[in-house]
């Protein structure tokens, strides 16, 4: 049918063009406008005459950050923190997923009620905050890391991912003599390793993108992640209206601006990468969970 | 669909199946409990890491909750602090009742808002995208649709007040081009809340869409043709096929967002309100971080989220239980 009939373009093809152009652009413009303010001159951004093109290139705004020593520091902090909370996510959501994956596990339905029960139902803020005070994580980004050390929807994921691999592959191995330890590390993860980008990416972006967790059990200026710093500069203003020696060569928002744009820069050598195993990792949630 | 315990382990044939292979495997032969046990050992230690943390990190801390039914002073901890019992749920409910229905009133109106806005446009957006014919501009459309996904609330936050803001915003912009007088977003309640829903579509739509997408690309695609020849158009192949296919899908989301809706976390509002908004704008889970962890209420707004905890669950299960009689698939 499809192969000889060429399909006309008709006005739902016009009407479904035209509504995702201009919802394209709503993505898009916030995004470039940003862009175009932090590479822009000072008279321009004053005047209010940015779109989405710099006006008059300039590096002036992102050389406010250069010698910011609790920009660098955060930015350092939060790389180390993602990093850290990447890795133990991964290798705890990717040991415990394996024996949840094993039909034959003694005990599997109860606890993965258990589990499952903790994504609706949990002890809420003030409790979980005084119980990491009390194991002493106050101060340390631990706390959160260790908090939040399996996500249970990553962990369904994972188990799915697991359940995938043929059976046959798993019995071969076990009749060479393998054992579970071996399976798991030689065959269970690396045949895994489309579902583990998905939910590692997941973790990327919480862990990168959190500063909720660290404004609670952090209270030390030179150990906040970037984001923590991010929020004192772009929502309270500390940096610029707040601050009385702020350069008046540069523009308020062309600083945040910059900032953005630096932060962001993380992302964005990971996103052509990772991109597709956003989808992927998306859609395995959905088919249980 | 959506059915966690729909698993394999369920079905009575499969169990024995696996159960005969491990009795080959099982070093003793037997197939009782503790041979079976003893096989699995390995895979016993694997759970050990992750079973201790959720009961240390999700189990202790609902145990934690009965903060809410003492009065905790740091210095006695939680054996030494007076026990109160539901005093706390007292003073919310009773003395306190017109801060208590503003709570409510504040957060039920964010997530119905939110909720009321998403769902919908998601679905439409889907749809929307899914008639989009060539596969290469459709698979753009959705690259640049949840973009925002890898965004921190932290920028989001801020690209929208910038975006609304009077001096620079092209929101007033806009405004002032129609001859109207610029509007600060920011200091209205009102203007907090619209800033909080478009934000939340910006940042949310592309990503939320994906399942759906998943869902309309599993559609037969015979039937459109079949559709096709008996002279059925377009929009009637979308209003008679494409969205009775994706119904289920449709009908599961629902339910799994409804039961959370009043679980709003505080984040989000915590970088989108300011001095002028704060006393207007409070919700449960801000108002337990201001006055439980900034402020020393401990046990009071401990009450709080425990009232919070227990309504969404409450919700959860109601849904749930309808849409069990419903559509007899559930998320539990």
């Amino acid at each position: 049918m499809r192969l000889h009939k060429k399909k006309k373009f008709d006005y739902i093809d016009v009407i479904a063009n035209t509504v995702m152009i201009l919802f394209s652009l709503c993505i898009l413009y916030p995004m470039l406008h940003v862009l175009a303010v932090s590479f822009s001159e000072k008279g321009p951004i004053l005047r209010n005459e940015i779109t989405i093109f710099p006006v008059g290139f300039t590096l002036e705004s992102y050389t406010y950050f250069m010698d910011h020593p609790q920009f660098f520091s955060g930015f350092v902090n939060g790389v180390w923190y993602t990093v850290e909370g990447v890795f133990a996510n991964l290798f705890f959501t990717a040991l415990l997923a394996y024996p949840m994956s094993k039909n034959k596990l003694i005990g599997r339905s109860i606890l993965m009620k258990i589990f499952v029960f903790t994504m609706y139902f949990g002890g809420g803020l003030i409790p979980i905050y005084m119980q990491l005070c009390s194991m002493g994580l106050y101060g340390s980004e631990w706390s959160w890391i260790l908090a939040e050390l399996i996500s249970t929807y990553n962990l369904i994921i994972l188990i799915n991912g697991y359940q995938a691999i043929p059976e046959s592959l798993y019995e071969a191995a076990y009749l060479d003599g393998a054992s579970d330890f071996q399976v798991f590390f030689k065959i269970a993860l690396p045949l895994c390793k489309a579902s583990l980008a998905s939910i590692g990416l997941f973790y990327f972006i919480g862990h990168w993108n959190s500063w909720y967790s660290a404004m609670l059990y952090l209270d030390d200026e030179n150990k906040y992640p970037l984001q923590l710093f991010m929020r004192s500069v772009l929502i309270e203003n500390k940096e610029t209206n707040m601050n009385p020696n702020f350069d008046q060569n540069l523009t308020p928002i062309g600083v945040k601006n910059s900032l953005i744009v630096i932060s962001m820069i993380p992302v964005m050598i990971v996103y052509p990468f990772v991109q597709k195993y956003f989808v992927k990792g998306v859609m395995m949630g959905s088919v249980k969970g | 669909m959506s059915n966690v315990n729909e698993k394999p382990g369920s079905n009575p044939s499969a169990k024995a199946a696996t159960r005969n292979q491990l009795s080959k495997r099982s070093p003793k032969g037997g197939t009782n409990f503790w041979a079976r046990l003893w096989a699995q050992r390995e895979l016993m230690l694997m759970l050990i890491p992750g079973v201790v943390f959720y009961i240390v990190f999700k189990y202790l801390p609902m145990y934690g909750m009965r903060i809410s039914f003492i009065e905790y002073q740091p210095i006695f901890g939680y054996d030494g602090s007076p026990w109160v019992g539901f005093a706390h749920f007292e003073t919310l409910l009773v003395q306190q009742w017109p801060l208590f229905s503003k709570l409510l009133f504040n957060t039920l109106l964010i997530s119905i808002l939110s909720f009321g806005t998403s769902f919908p446009l998601t679905i439409l957006f889907a749809l929307i995208l899914n008639e989009v014919r060539m596969p290469k501009i459709k698979k753009g459309y959705q690259t640049i649709s949840y973009l925002p996904t890898f965004l921190s609330g932290v920028i989001i936050a801020s690209i929208f007040i910038e975006l609304f803001s009077v001096g620079d915003g092209i929101i007033n912009k806009i405004i002032m081009a129609f001859g109207q007088k610029p509007i600060n977003f920011m200091l209205q309640p009102w203007g907090y809340y619209l800033v909080y829903i478009i934000s939340g579509l910006w940042a949310g739509m592309g990503n939320g869409a994906i399942i759906y997408l998943s869902a309309l690309a599993a559609v037969d695609q015979e039937m459109y043709e079949a559709a096709e020849i008996d002279g059925c158009s377009r929009l009637k192949r979308i209003w008679h096929i494409t969205l009775p296919s994706i119904s289920p899908t449709i009908i599961t989301m629902f339910l799994l967002n409804i039961g959370s809706l009043i679980r709003v976390g505080a984040d989000k509002s915590l970088l989108l309100r300011n001095s002028a908004t704060i006393d207007d704008v409070y919700m449960f889970a801000t108002y337990v971080y201001d006055i439980g962890i900034r402020g020393s209420q401990t046990s009071y707004a401990a009450a709080i989220g425990f009232f919070e905890s227990v309504v969404c669950a409450f919700m959860l299960i109601t849904f749930n239980y309808i849409a069990k009689k419903r559509t007899g698939s559930s998320i539990w």
